[in-house]
């Protein structure tokens, strides 16, 4: 058995190029799957009772189907109809997937408040809409960052399944050349150490911001 | 003159618990009114019911001439709308148990977010009056502190400073010294006290009976839904009518089970139980006297 | 959408639940007996065994599962390791469960309050004894949900085996519509089934979770 760890080296551009476009999908599937996220856990939280069953049945669908067929479906059913390249289709696809997750994340972070919050606003006369905003979902936010992070991680790695709708990122792009160059340990190897490392980041992102929230005491 | 606060036949059920089972009394203005009773009584419950952060299953309050809520002829409840709620809550200030102050924000900005926001106070005149109320509870040099830096007792203060930002004409404390370390009780009552000197409507319930006996006009005694016994402090206190009353009162001050039957409690002067000396002491530990940092 | 189609397309789909449930279970299996192994090695006394479970843990749980399925495929052929694609994804899929689950076990275990050792130290029981007895139920409890959570993933992710050519039911939806070109009913279906079969999970961890609750 000879290795050639070489070809690591040889074929690297081409790995960071599919490094670019996983990090190209992970930053706008997470940026849409949360802005998404967060108008369907204020629906959730509605007074009006549509808006609640509409959110419920989305999370609901969203959590209970694969990624891969979401995939499927946002590329050859919406795909097709909109025009949309594989690259949009999977930002779209992997986004409203993530949107379920993201949702539940902050919607149990705005519960964790203790309820003396609302209670002490709601007694200083204040409206809810004043006091989700200033009082509620500022608190929020420190609870929300841990699970929003490790969540974001797989967001990362769930990137990978983008392969299946032919978009060659980071996993698409190591079986092509490890299919090519026959040469699957060294490159699979690579490719792994290229998602750890990015995954790590994302570790550390995640600690500068709980010390940035932290409560002062 | 009509009575500030006007509660008739008030009921509150949770679920299949009857936690309060028709309760009367009313608050005139610049009274002091203590509530005491057992735990599970419902003397928080009936408090809450007042700025409505509990709904009444049945009964009336009424709120300075506002209805709170009232029961209508098919024996449904009828509540306040969301924006005479927001009103009535403006002119109910309330002080509660764990402080709920704001903990991302400092002291000043606990007690200038609600005049900013409700009142539409400018931020300077909502800063200034805040600094005076600091000021009036002995804080003003923890303005820019945040709550987890304070003690229970200066968080407590803070509280009841945001709540006297808004100008309302009654305040509700609920057991507002039960979570502070016992020495540290002594700083909010006085505060307490002297907002009562000022002529503040205040119902407190509590289970300090010094201060009841110190402070308050009259007391109600709860028990098990009902008020038991109300009536002028020092009687209550003192010469309860009720064995319910008196029973209560024993197990709270601890003394030894009465000999005599006249009926009093020991609660008194006569029994070295002076409203008067223990809040000397408790005044001697002045907060601004006492070392805040810490 | 041609409703024809959606009745034609459920029977060729429904082929390919075999093999859906079938390395469900498996990797379920092994891989929460991995995970078992990898906890009780994180709390042992050896130092190189913990060292192995946090770096095993680390490593399977740091990268894409679809990495973990395409180097079992690709790669372990070229180690003398040829496995039928099924195999490959089971065994692709252990790993990553045990990864995962041996992180539930681990704070589950670590979730009980450290008070109910020191009662049960206290009253001079043996570590073993009170593991047993006072520990594990306890863990247990806090365990399930996101068990049962992981095990609902783990259902949904077989679904990436069609990329190692696993003729499960994502392959065979392929196949229909490569055919005939009609993209939304065998898709549709796809989401179907897979919808119907978390749901059923869903309502089991509940059922599981409410056997395991405190009486209150």
């Amino acid at each position: 058995m000879e290795w050639d760890w070489g070809i690591v080296g040889r074929t690297f551009d081409l790995l960071l190029m599919g490094t670019r476009l996983t990090l190209v999908l992970f930053f706008f599937s997470l940026l849409l799957g949360t802005v998404l996220g967060l108008v369907l856990a204020l629906m959730r939280m509605s007074r009006y009772r549509v808006a609640r069953w509409f959110s419920l049945f989305y999370i609901w669908v969203f959590r209970g189907i694969p990624v891969l067929v979401i995939l499927f479906f946002a590329f050859f059913v919406v795909g097709r109809q909109m025009g949309l390249t594989p690259v949009q289709a999977g930002i779209l696809g992997l986004g409203f997937s993530a949107a379920a997750y993201i949702a539940e994340i902050i919607r149990a972070g705005i519960m964790s408040v203790d309820q003396g919050q609302s209670e002490a606003s709601e007694a200083l006369a204040m409206t809810k809409r004043h006091y989700m905003r200033r009082v509620i979902l500022p608190q929020s936010i420190r609870v929300i960052i841990p699970t929003y992070m490790s969540n974001s991680i797989l967001v990362l790695k769930v990137t990978s399944v983008a392969v299946a709708i032919g978009i060659v990122e980071l996993t698409g792009i190591t079986r092509q050349l490890s299919n090519s160059t026959t040469r699957p340990i060294e490159l699979f190897t690579a490719a792994a150490v290229l998602y750890v490392f990015l995954t790590t980041v994302l570790v550390v992102v995640q600690e500068v911001l709980e010390r940035r929230f932290a409560l002062k005491t | 003159m009509n009575a500030l606060v006007q509660v008739t036949g008030l009921r509150k059920s949770f679920g299949d618990n009857e936690v309060l089972k028709g309760v009367d009394f009313e608050v005139e203005r610049g009274e002091v009114v203590a509530i005491i009773g057992p735990s599970g009584s419902g003397k928080t419950t009936m408090l809450r019911c007042i700025n409505l952060l509990e709904q009444p299953s049945g009964g009336r309050i009424v709120v300075d001439g506002r209805v709170v809520c009232e029961e209508a002829e098919d024996g449904s409840m009828r509540f306040a709308e969301r924006g005479d709620v927001r009103e009535i809550r403006e002119q109910v200030g309330m002080v509660f148990q764990r402080f709920n102050l704001f903990p991302h924000m400092t002291a000043l900005d606990n007690i200038t977010e609600a005049p900013k926001s409700v009142r539409g106070m400018s931020k300077e005149d909502a800063n200034a009056r805040a600094l005076e109320l600091l000021d009036s509870v002995g804080l003003s040099h923890k303005a820019d502190a945040y709550p987890l830096q304070l003690s229970g007792g200066q968080q407590q203060r803070v509280a009841i400073a945001r709540a006297l930002a808004m100008e309302p004409a009654l305040m509700l404390f609920d057991e507002v010294t039960s979570a502070v370390d016992p020495e540290l009780a002594g700083e909010i009552l006085l505060v307490m006290k002297r907002l009562a000197e000022q002529g503040m409507t205040m119902l407190v319930v509590t289970h300090e009976m010094s201060f009841a006996a110190d402070v308050a006009d009259r007391v109600l005694f709860i028990d098990h839904g009902v008020i038991v016994e109300q009536g002028q402090a020092r009687d209550v206190l003192t010469a309860p009518q009720s064995p319910r009353t008196r029973a209560f009162l024993h197990a709270v001050l601890d003394r030894a089970p009465m000999a005599e039957d006249d009926g009093s409690t020991g609660v008194g002067e006569e029994a070295g139980f002076g409203g008067s000396d223990l809040f000397t002491e408790q005044v001697a530990a002045d907060p601004e006297a006492g070392p805040d940092d810490g | 959408m041609d409703w024809e189609v959606v009745w034609e397309s459920v029977p060729l789909i429904w082929k390919g639940a075999g093999a859906t449930v079938s390395m469900f279970a498996w990797a379920l299996v092994i891989g929460t007996v991995g995970a078992l192994a990898l906890a009780l090695m994180r709390l042992a006394a050896a130092k190189p065994l913990q060292w192995f479970a946090i770096g095993f843990g680390w490593l399977f749980r740091g990268i894409p599962l679809l990495i973990l399925l395409f180097f079992a495929f690709f790669a372990l052929p070229e180690l003398g390791i040829l496995l039928s694609p099924f195999l490959a994804a089971v065994v692709g899929f252990s790993l990553w469960t045990a990864a995962y689950q041996a992180e539930v076990i681990r704070s589950g275990i670590i979730a009980v309050p450290p008070g109910q050792s020191e009662a049960s130290e206290a009253l001079g029981m043996t570590k073993a004894h009170y593991m047993r007895r006072i520990i594990l139920p306890q863990g247990l409890r806090i365990m399930v949900p996101p068990f049962t959570g992981n095990a609902i993933t783990l259902l949904k992710q077989t679904s990436l085996a069609t990329l190692v050519t696993v003729p499960e039911m994502a392959l065979l939806t392929q196949r229909i519509f490569s055919n005939n070109f009609k993209f939304v009913e065998p898709i549709f279906v796809l989401g179907m089934i897979y919808l119907a079969m978390t749901s059923v999970l869903l309502i089991l961890s509940v059922a599981v979770e409410r056997a395991v609750s405190l009486k209150v």
